[in-house]
């Protein structure tokens, strides 16, 4: 049963991955709570994108289960792919739609007011600084551009859950920090947020917890400073502590 | 790096994709009706050569049919994205491996050309006194056909897209110049007419500044033109979807943001935005225009019955092809979008434009008057019949689909 307390994402003993005999992950447990922002972080194929698959529903966990507001995917998939947006490493965005089109029918799909859309758009458009682009095909669009219109597109749908992977890729640093400020605010208003990046210096300050992945497993997490006390040192940076974190285990 | 066989390799490597659906094709009936329509139409056309009526327009049938042969021009390159990375330092050989596209982009539409100009001689050489020569007519047609692919292919080259969409204008405005004045005009008056303005064309065709190898244009270009044969294949098959021309067309942007602001909505609000700005739009426009002109011209008669629910077929095949618009598409599967709702939104959307697109092409049948109304009342009948039919059949199509996945 879901209350106030309990996570908005609840990952218990998973293990997937493309095939059954060489699974990707290997029993991951791990917790978003309602309000927090999560950092996942680790190397390339430690299995960030695997899990984030299983999260949204396009990977089904071979063993252990994925639940988002207390639900599995299984027991209602309305509600379940209702509750989260997805922000991909890599745009993937319709070439028949504009910007607006896009933000538009984002918001038709998760079922958002249209008073709640015009208001959440315009804030968007301005803070992503896309207002003049708003009525152009995505395929006129620069990578960066391309970027910003899938992280509207997530906020404007507005669920309790966010799974961000890698989404400063392409980001101009006006746009990074336009990002970051935002999810702030998501956070404040009491969405979660999951963030995978690689840019651990600019997530450092922004995320409350991290979760350390390394071939497939969790090695580590915590706050930034349960980190440190793990590590030994105070003042560590978080990508000296994971750089030491996974060089160990190689 | 042998570029001709590379480009050998790529033209084998995609057709030998297409080949094993040829058969489904096949399979699917299309072959035996192709047949049904060939025999149909070779009994209707013996008969029609044989009493054609007085004043009959053969002028305006030949330019009507043969222009837009003469001006249709398209490159199959087999040009990949990466190849801006790994073929572009060889771009000053790149003429080895275009000339294989150009040459083919010539020779296959010229053949079509004279299989509809052999087709229409008997008509054409009965109908009007004063018929060009046979030998003659090929040679302008080849000669104009070659002029136009060669214009059709400094387009491509052309560095600054409008230039290039003025061009393709003027050389369609000079197809159907040349081949009205080839039709009407005295012989002699028109070959110097025609040399003048090839020579003018030709000319006009040095000024705008171009690429060597305009790199992204073909590209784009050629996965416009993979997809396109991908989709003629999806009537038939469950093929992997492919990338399609996509046109801004901002008259018609509108469409669809009236639509009842609910969830069960939204997939409705993505494939009437795909449908207005994909070349689905433009295919079923054409047919209706010219079903809708045939249907006039053909009113009160059960041949035009034929003709009508011809073009009504061929309306329902190609606005079928929206149902896989998103069939594979990475946010449908992540968007809180039921299966069910997708199902319901398109397939009430294609009948809703199918059922638009009959009546737009039955009501020039009311021409025929009073004395027609029982054909037209036949009609109107056998169309409700075909759309019915029709969404059913795809109805059944996706649920079926749906059970083997």
């Amino acid at each position: 049963m879901e209350n106030a307390q309990s996570p908005v994402l609840q990952i218990s003993g998973l293990s997937g991955g493309y095939s059954a005999k060489r699974p990707v992950l290997h029993g991951i447990d791990l917790e978003v709570g309602r309000g927090e922002m999560v950092g996942l972080i680790g190397l390339n194929g430690a299995g960030k994108s695997t899990t984030m698959k299983h999260i949204l529903g396009l990977m089904t966990p071979q063993q252990g289960e994925v639940r988002v507001m207390g639900k599995k995917r299984d027991e209602d998939a309305q509600i379940y792919q209702s509750a989260m947006a997805f922000v991909p490493e890599s745009p993937e965005l319709y070439d028949e739609m504009t910007v607006m089109e896009h933000l538009e029918f984002t918001a038709r799909a998760y079922n958002v007011s249209e008073a709640d859309f015009k208001q959440r758009t315009e804030k968007l458009l301005q803070l992503f600084r896309m207002n003049e682009k708003s009525t152009s095909l995505s395929t006129h669009l620069s990578k960066g551009m391309r970027q910003k219109v899938m992280i509207m597109c997530a906020f404007v749908a507005g669920p309790p859950l966010y799974i961000i992977d890698e989404p400063f890729l392409g980001l101009d640093p006006l746009g990074i920090r336009s990002l970051l400020d935002f999810m702030l605010e998501m956070k404040a208003s009491g969405s979660s947020i999951l963030l995978s990046s690689h840019i651990l210096s600019t997530i450092e300050n922004y995320c409350d917890r991290f979760i350390v992945l390394h071939r497939g497993q969790v090695i580590s997490q915590g706050t930034l400073n349960e980190l440190r006390l793990q590590f030994g040192e105070s003042d560590a940076t978080l990508e000296h502590m994971f750089y030491s974190l996974v060089q160990g285990r190689d | 790096m042998d570029l001709k066989l590379l480009w050998k390799q790529r033209r084998t490597g995609f057709w030998n994709g297409i080949l094993p659906y040829l058969g489904y094709v096949i399979q699917s009936g299309v072959a035996m009706v192709f047949l049904f329509l060939v025999i149909a139409f070779s009994a209707w056309y013996t008969s029609f050569v044989q009493n054609i009526p007085a004043e009959f327009p053969i002028r305006w049938i030949a330019l009507l049919l043969l222009a837009p042969l003469v001006l249709f021009s398209s490159y199959r390159t087999y040009l990949l994205p990466a190849d801006i990375v790994f073929l572009r330092p060889q771009e000053y050989r790149m003429q080895e491996y275009l000339k294989n596209s150009f040459a083919r982009g010539i020779i296959y539409k010229s053949l079509g050309l004279l299989l509809v100009f052999v087709t229409l001689w008997p008509l054409y050489v009965r109908a009007d006194l004063d018929a060009r020569p046979f030998g003659w007519f090929i040679v302008f047609l080849l000669l104009w056909k070659g002029l136009s692919s060669y214009g059709a292919w400094q387009e491509l080259r052309m560095v600054q897209v409008g230039a290039s969409r003025g061009y393709r204008l003027l050389r369609w405005a000079l197809a159907v110049l040349a081949v009205g004045a080839w039709l009407w005009q005295p012989p002699q008056r028109s070959v110097w007419f025609l040399l003048l303005l090839a020579v003018v064309y030709i000319v006009a065709l040095r000024i705008p500044v171009k690429h060597r190898v305009a790199w992204e244009r073909l590209i784009q270009v050629e996965q416009g033109q993979a997809g396109r044969v991908m989709r003629t294949l999806g009537w038939f098959v469950d093929v992997p979807s492919s990338g399609q021309k996509v046109s801004s067309r901002r008259w018609l942007s509108k469409w669809g943001s009236g639509l009842p602001w609910n969830a069960g909505k939204a997939y409705r609000y993505l494939i009437t935005k795909t449908f207005i700005r994909t070349e689905v739009f433009s295919i079923v426009l054409r047919l209706v225009v010219l079903g809708m002109l045939l249907s006039w011209w053909t009113a009160g008669s059960y041949f035009g019955v034929g003709v009508y629910l011809f073009f009504l077929l061929l309306a329902g095949v190609q606005l079928g092809a929206l149902r896989r618009s998103h069939s594979e598409s990475f946010w449908i599967m992540i968007y809180p979008i039921s299966g069910e709702s997708r199902r319901s939104q398109v397939l009430g959307f294609i009948f809703h434009l199918h059922a638009l697109a009959a009546l737009l092409m039955w009501l020039p049948m009311l021409a025929a008057g009073a004395s027609g109304l029982t054909v037209t009342g036949v009609a109107l009948i056998l169309g409700i019949l075909v759309i019915v039919i029709m969404r059913r059949s795809q109805g059944n199509k996706w649920l079926k689909e749906e059970e083997d996945e």
